[in-house]
């Protein structure tokens, strides 16, 4: 078998007394969309900070195509193959939508902290831009300042700048969150789209959403993952059900 | 012996005056996440206001009314300053702290001249308290000794015993939460600024007769206020009391004892050079340490900034 | 070259593109024949002493732009760059064997190096973090620096300072800049160079991140960049251009001394870049030339220019944050609707009566500093070339009258100016 693209292993993080996160083992096969769900504050935003090295693990490990991510910097991991986004649109607002995508492409394509070389000439940059512009259906928007688009444009934008890069791994931190439904279904397509034969974790609290999406998923509640599975066995499993029923139930007091 | 007495109680004046600074701005930091840069300009005028005052009322009444009024100046630069520029960020909040301290500096001239003001040490307090070996401690330094540790202790009974106090360091770290309390957020940081800034002033009261009235004193201090906050760690008051007792001390020592560099180089085997008169370190060798006294708070900031970035007490930065 | 990109009129973006391309040059040319032109229409000494100096601080202050409008670092003490490259080309100036083999022209390159060295070990630990925390190491840095002029003698001078002589280099070309126009010529021959490699260093990836950086530090660690090492290129390279002013400045006074290194020239071009706008390139050079005429135009006429200067920082920061350059690009998009020239008349009608009402207020400012500072007996002052007694109730009642009417009648017409705005930004309804 080969190495997973991603593993997680006896994954725990505490603040202060509280465990948020309480021994986690996942295993996320290449190519595999994978979704985590869970009801709130069960730590799902947690995770995702754990795995991007947002924070460090208590205990525990993080292993991206095999290499341990243990003390390393935000960085250096997205150097690795691993891009996030973020529950909180995260772009840059007063650069145009095409200089943040192309801002997206430099490290990949090879450009590191050069001062030798002029953006605005390399052809392979701004078409590689408007390529990624037009996945995402914003070349119209091209020339805007990002923080000018529409939330939605910007939840997409945020996608674009997080698959720019060509990571194989890309994990989306609730990219459809505070959106109506139609959004919601562009978003979704838009992901499948952009992510075709990459390994995508997503983290999501509308279970609805990533029923179309993932192949497998795993629900997360308080700090364990009790169901791992396939859609349609996830969704049977009583355990499931009885946490989702129950967080609503309790909910209603 | 003796020596050592006199200094650990200079020190002591200096450190707590460089307290009641860098308390104010600590406050005001870690409220606003603004570095107020003019806040030694509070100062100034402070002292500026009390001897004007004490020309016509006398310096007690210069005491208690300059803090009130570089208060409600301050109060004012928050609301219809700071408050404004708040909008664009950080940096031009900086910008504008930096900006106004230059102008309080023109003001000041602008209006009392260049030259040093004659405000000097009431008589009542006049006097020498005791003598330690010959030096004599002036009673004015024990008074300032007393008037910042009554001002430390009323402070820490604010915050930690009233509500204003508690609703002051929830605001601290929960603005919005204070805010959906009920209380009125805004008000308590202009009233958080106002007080920061009186208490500049009342430093600048019982400064200026000591350390001299003229209009670069604020520029004098304040570089070290600053310096000694990043010392003490951003945002920390145990860190500002730490670092300002570390300054004054360190500084106080360095200044009465005359040590050179080359004693010290000495003392860990490392033998003069012969021609020390061509050598381009010779300017190394020769410094003393009452030479390099002012610049000693600077290269404890530099090895802190390196060494432990966050500062003494500051929490690791996010 | 055959990289350029291929245009396709019938999209408006590579339109747009295409035509930034070809226009992108013809400022640079604009600006070298204007530098030529110069000495031809302003010909006395003293302007060209006066150009020099302008000059130098366009270099310096674009310099300083790297960190705080492209990288977003506020620094407070930058001048120490400047003055330790300064300081390192009067040495070299003086090591006369060395100093005769090399052209003058070149020396700058050696300010600019031993600037950026400086940057590189200051940068090391001061670029960690942005925002407050780099201010203040740069403020300490840089009062650590300047206090050390004073007792490192030997490469500082103490307090006299450094002195040499520019024209014991090695000749270029027959020339051994003794007139002032050479030394002008030189100048400006390094301001275009500077701004161009600072205009391009802004289009590089590295000055794109520093872009990114600045706005949003954390996403940018996500796009492979170490947000810490592209604040630490940008204050490298700052440092570089910030010590060819430097160098510039020693050929240009043939004296260094601690005030090239304090924080009171720090703050001054703070002052200069954010006045002139850091949010556009060209700022910084609007800002170096309206401070340099104003200092030295209000620096003669009045002992309170500072104060003027400090009031006018603080408006800017609290009203025009975008500075003179954001004031200007404002205007484009009236100029593009064709609109701006509704904007003529309610200017007029606004602007000069503020303006009368801020001379009544200098005019005002002006007795009262005479009136309270002046010598006993000395009565007699002179505001805006009419001479009268400060000590009479005469001129007081003409400055408030002349203040109060010129704002009065700026607070009647304002509204009309706010329509006009409005109307000349608007095209079909669209704002």
């Amino acid at each position: 078998m080969s190495t997973p693209a991603l593993e997680l292993t006896g994954l725990k993080k505490s603040f202060g007394k509280a465990e948020i996160i309480r021994g986690i083992d996942l295993s996320i096969g290449k190519a595999e969309r994978h979704a985590i769900i869970g009801p709130n504050g069960a730590g799902k935003s947690t995770l995702f900070n754990l795995i991007t090295a947002r924070f460090a693990p208590t205990e525990g490990h993080v292993k991206l195509h095999g290499q341990d991510l243990t003390g390393l910097q935000p960085f250096q991991i997205n150097r690795m193959g691993l891009s996030r986004s973020f529950q909180i649109t995260n772009i840059f607002p007063k650069m145009s939508v095409f200089e943040n995508v192309r801002c997206a492409l430099l490290w990949s394509q090879g450009y590191k902290y050069s001062f030798w070389n002029l953006v605005a000439r390399s052809r392979r940059l701004t078409e590689g831009a408007e390529a990624i512009l037009d996945q995402i259906n914003l070349l119209e928007r091209r020339d805007m300042p990002a923080g000018m688009l529409s939330y939605a444009e910007q939840r997409a934008l945020e996608i674009g700048i997080t698959i720019a890069g060509g990571a194989d791994v890309i994990m989306l931190d609730e990219p459809t969150a505070g959106m109506s439904h139609s959004e919601t279904d562009y978003i979704t397509d838009l992901i499948l789209k952009v992510t075709e034969g990459k390994t995508l974790i997503m983290v999501e609290h509308d279970m609805g959403v990533v029923f179309g999406l993932a192949d497998r998923i795993s629900v997360l509640v308080y700090g364990e993952i009790i169901a791992t599975g396939k859609p349609e066995d996830v969704r049977g499993d009583p355990k499931v059900q009885e946490a989702y029923l129950g967080a609503a139930l309790e909910a209603e007091h | 012996m003796e020596l050592i007495l006199v200094n650990l109680i200079d020190g002591l004046v200096t450190g707590l005056l460089l307290f009641m600074l860098s308390a104010g701005l600590t406050l005001i930091f870690s409220m606003m996440g603004v570095l107020n840069f003019a806040h030694a300009s509070f100062y100034m005028l402070g002292a500026y206001f009390a001897y004007q005052i004490s020309i016509a009322l006398g310096f007690w009444m210069g005491l208690l009314l300059a803090p009130l009024i570089v208060g409600v100046i301050g109060a004012g630069v928050e609301r219809y300053g700071l408050r404004r520029v708040h909008q664009y960020g950080h940096v031009p909040e900086l910008i504008f702290t930096f900006g106004l301290a230059l102008l309080i500096e023109e003001l000041v001239q602008f209006i009392w001249g260049k030259n040093q003001m004659p405000y000097s040490v009431p008589e009542v307090l006049d006097f020498t308290a005791f003598s330690i070996a010959g030096n004599s401690i002036p009673a004015f330094k024990i008074f300032m000794i007393f008037i910042s540790i009554a001002i430390f202790i009323g402070l820490l009974f604010i915050l930690t015993k009233t509500r204003v106090g508690m609703i002051i360091q929830a605001a601290l770290s929960y603005p919005r939460t204070v805010e959906a309390l009920g209380h009125n957020v805004p008000l308590i940081f202009m009233g958080v600024f106002g007080v920061g800034t009186a208490l500049a002033g009342v430093a600048g009261v019982i400064a200026g007769p000591v350390l001299g009235t003229f209009p670069g004193m604020a520029f004098v201090l304040g570089s070290i206020v600053f310096v000694t906050i990043v010392i003490g760690g951003l945002g920390s008051l145990w860190g500002a009391l730490v670092a300002s007792l570390l300054i004054g001390w360190i500084t106080t020592f360095a200044k009465s004892y005359n040590i050179a560099m080359s004693d010290i180089l000495n003392g860990i085997g490392i033998a003069t050079p012969e021609n020390l008169g061509d050598s381009a370190l010779r300017d190394l060798w020769t410094v003393t340490s009452p030479q390099i006294a002012d610049i000693l708070p600077y290269i404890l900031m530099v090895l802190i900034l390196i060494f432990r970035p966050a500062g003494l007490f500051g929490k690791r930065e996010s | 070259m055959t990289d350029q990109i291929t245009t396709d009129p019938t999209k408006p973006a590579q339109r747009m593109r295409a035509g930034s391309m070809t226009i992108t040059i013809g400022p640079w040319i604009v600006a070298a024949i204007a530098l030529m032109a110069m000495p031809y229409i302003f010909t006395s000494n003293s302007a060209l002493t006066i150009m020099n100096q302008m000059w130098i601080t366009v270099v310096f202050a674009l310099a300083y732009n790297m960190l705080l409008g492209q990288g977003g670092m506020l620094s407070f003490g930058h001048a120490v760059y400047a003055g330790v490259g300064g300081f390192a080309c009067m040495h070299i100036m003086n090591m006369s064997d060395l100093f005769a083999a090399m052209p003058l022209p070149v020396l700058p390159i050696f300010g600019g190096l031993f600037g950026m060295g400086l940057a590189m070990i200051v940068g090391a630990f001061s670029t960690r973090s942005a925002g407050t925390v780099f201010a203040m190491i740069s403020l300490g840095v840089g009062e650590l620096i300047a206090a050390c002029s004073v007792i490192i003698v030997a490469f500082f001078g103490g307090e006299e300072g450094i002195s040499g002589d520019r024209t014991y280099a090695m000749p270029f070309f027959g020339n051994e800049f003794l007139q002032q126009i050479d030394v002008y010529y030189l100048t400006s021959f390094w301001v275009l160079v500077s701004a161009v490699l600072m205009y391009l260093w802004s289009r590089t990836p590295v000055g794109r991140m520093a872009n990114a950086v600045r706005d949003n530090p954390e996403r940018a660690e996500f796009l492979g960049y170490s947000a810490r090492w592209v604040r630490f290129y940008s204050f490298v390279a700052s440092g570089f251009f910030a010590g060819v002013a430097g160098g510039l400045f020693a050929i240009n006074y043939e004296i260094l001394t601690e005030e090239n290194l304090n924080t009171a020239s720090s703050g001054v071009i703070l002052l200069v870049t954010f006045l002139g706008g850091v949010g556009f390139f060209f700022g910084p050079i609007i800002g170096a030339i309206a401070f340099t005429l104003l200092q030295t135009v209000l620096s003669l006429q009045t002992e309170l220019w500072a104060f003027y200067a400090g009031t006018l920082f603080v408006a800017t920061v609290m009203f025009f944050p975008g500075g003179l350059a954001g004031l200007l690009m404002m205007h484009v998009p009236a100029f593009k609707l064709g609109k701006a020239n509704l904007l003529v008349v309610p200017y007029i009608k606004t602007l000069i009566p503020a303006a009368i009402g801020v001379f009544g207020l200098c005019a005002l400012v002006e007795m009262v500093f005479h009136f309270r500072h002046a010598a006993t007996g000395d009565d007699e002052m002179t505001v805006f070339w009419m001479t009268f007694d400060s000590h009479t109730i005469m001129p007081w009642i003409i400055a408030v009258v002349v203040t109060a009417v010129g704002f009065g009648i700026m607070r009647m017409t304002a509204p009309a100016m706010k329509e006009a705005w409005n109307a000349a930004n608007t095209a079909g309804g669209k704002s």
